[in-house]
């Protein structure tokens, strides 16, 4: 099962800073995804692409994650060369880790 | 109930050059008493204060004379307007708004000013930490384009209790610009910690326009948005006991819990602590609720004291961006990317070294996720340069050899690379006594 499946997700800038919040569609899943999406498992998903800490939060009555990646727009000042200047996408990425 | 005191307050951008009409619609349908502007991404005070230095009587937002005009005929007839219009040039845009009311015979309309966040002085006197950087700011090695302080709501609420029906800012905090009518129109004082909350985090969530009510959430096929033609821009009412998050009636999108939710969180990192120059706000602990159709209440909100510091955002200056793209598709398609990449490195060989950064992608394989989701064989890739260079003789060398890289590969199709200037933003903190902000009241 992907995370996908069951929730949806939107991501922010702040400089070189990230975050992606993740939300379940149905509050039956989030014993799931408060359990199993940890910063390791988007550690693994995210790569060389999060060159920083990844830090995590809950939202316990929203039933969601807020994970803040540290360095993952390849610029000290949001500056960088991506084509997604803005990491709008990452919310994409963060689906697709399998759970 | 209907004693009961409520702040109606809508979105009318959230960003300069977002679309007016569908906030037009949201005036007309008389659902909310102020609009409020946000004309500010972390870039756009940079781009502005560049093009200030071109010319001294712009620098304000693109979108300001374009609102004025679509909105003047609600203005001191109901509607109050809050932005932060003046980006760079505050006294320009106060200017510009007072001509173009009395072109348009709107004589009486009061227009306050905010000025003073503009604060490059003062930050060389400091010498500002550049923490990202990790550097002081003389020794950032790149030219300083612009520094300003965001500002909050106080101003703003001084001017519209003196009597102003249209209000702007220069770097004015996006949610400080709900909050300055939010806190007028309740009579809220701004040391009144969980009120304080609770207008920031109404103007948390009407800030970024439509993204509250429907915009990005359209995800086929596992998340559908019904009529997403013509997007309800949001509103909020506040009153003593809640907030009520709704839309345009009449409209297309949503506002239901989904949409709230992702706005809540949205660019927040700590949920209990989200720093803005009111309060600290604490979201960790809020609620939603569906009470009806396009309507969602919102509890649980709490604050905190402001923080002693007031964010600082550094605009640097980068040189010179070109980005450039050719598609192949086809047998080969990636060998053929292959080549015309090196082939590409080896014509810019006298030069490479000036080129401050380098970065290739191939667009349907790794643009967007690096190597973090693999692909297989695709039908097609467009290949993406992007340069920064210092130098702008660099920048146009390498302009030259991107522009004629299609013409040496068999099928590519190329369209013409851009050469624009390029900033970043970085941000600093300065103490509260670093800025001193000045108000100003002019009746058209």
């Amino acid at each position: 099962m992907k995370l996908y499946d069951i929730a949806y997700s939107r991501a922010g800038d702040k400089g070189d800073i990230a975050n992606v919040s993740v939300f379940v569609d149905d509050e039956a899943d989030w014993p799931t995804i408060r359990d199993r999406l940890t910063v390791e498992e988007v550690r693994k998903k995210f790569g060389p692409l999060v060159k920083g800490e990844i830090v995590r939060y809950e939202f316990p009555n929203l039933h969601g994650l807020n994970f803040v990646l540290y360095r993952a727009l390849d610029g000290g000042c949001g500056s960088g060369l991506r084509l997604d200047q803005y990491g709008k996408a990452y919310s994409s990425l963060m689906l697709d880790i399998d759970l | 109930m209907s004693e009961q005191k409520v702040a109606r307050v809508g979105c009318g951008s959230a960003y300069d050059g977002d679309r007016l009409d569908w906030s037009v619609d949201l005036a007309k349908s008389g659902a909310v008493s102020y609009l409020s502007f946000d004309c500010l991404a972390e870039g756009t005070m940079t781009a502005a204060q560049l093009r200030r230095n071109e010319d001294p009587s712009v620098g304000y937002a693109m979108n300001l004379l374009p609102v004025i005009e679509s909105f003047e005929a609600f203005l001191g007839n109901g509607l109050k307007i809050i932005g932060n219009f003046g980006v760079s040039n505050t006294e320009a845009a106060v200017q510009a708004t007072v001509d173009l009311l009395r072109q348009l015979g709107r004589y009486g309309i009061r227009v306050g000013a905010v000025h003073g966040d503009d604060i490059r002085t003062k930050a060389f006197e400091l010498d500002l930490d550049l923490p990202d950087m990790g550097c002081k700011l003389s020794e950032v090695g790149k030219p300083v384009v612009s520094v300003n302080a965001y500002t909050g709501a106080g101003e703003m609420m001084s001017l519209l209790t003196g009597g102003a029906d249209f209000v702007l800012g220069g770097r004015t905090a996006d949610v400080s610009l709900y909050v300055a009518p939010i806190c007028y129109e309740m009579g809220w004082d701004l040391d009144d910690l969980d009120r304080l909350a609770r207008a920031s985090a109404a103007g948390h969530l009407l800030e970024c326009g439509i993204l509250v009510s429907g915009g990005r959430l359209a995800n086929p096929p596992r998340h559908m948005l019904k009529n997403a033609v013509r997007i309800g821009m949001p509103y909020a009412e506040i009153s003593h006991d809640e907030i009520i998050i709704s839309k345009n009636p009449n409209s297309g999108g949503v506002v239901d819990i989904r949409t709230v939710k992702m706005q809540l969180g949205y660019e927040i990192h700590d949920p209990a602590n989200y720093l803005t120059p009111d309060v600290t706000l604490d979201v960790s602990n809020a609620a939603v609720e569906q009470v009806d159709v396009d309507r969602v209440r919102v509890t649980g909100v709490r604050g905190k004291p402001r923080p002693d510091t007031l964010k600082v955002l550094v605009g640097l200056d980068l040189g010179w961006r070109v980005t450039s793209e050719v598609s192949l598709g086809g047998p080969g398609c990636l060998e053929r990317a292959d080549f015309a990449r090196e082939l590409l490195e080896a014509r810019c060989a006298e030069f490479r070294g000036d080129i401050d950064d380098l970065r290739v992608d191939l667009i349907g394989m790794n643009s967007l996720f690096g190597d973090q989701i693999k692909a297989g064989a695709p039908a097609e890739v467009r290949l993406r340069f992007a340069a920064r260079c210092s130098e702008r003789h660099v920048a146009a060398a390498f302009h030259h050899e991107a522009k004629h890289l299609g013409m040496s590969i068999a099928g590519a199709t190329a369209s013409a690379p851009r050469l624009e200037r390029f900033f970043g933003v970085t941000p600093a903190f300065v103490p509260r006594s670093a800025v001193s902000l000045e108000q100003e009241l002019v009746t058209v």
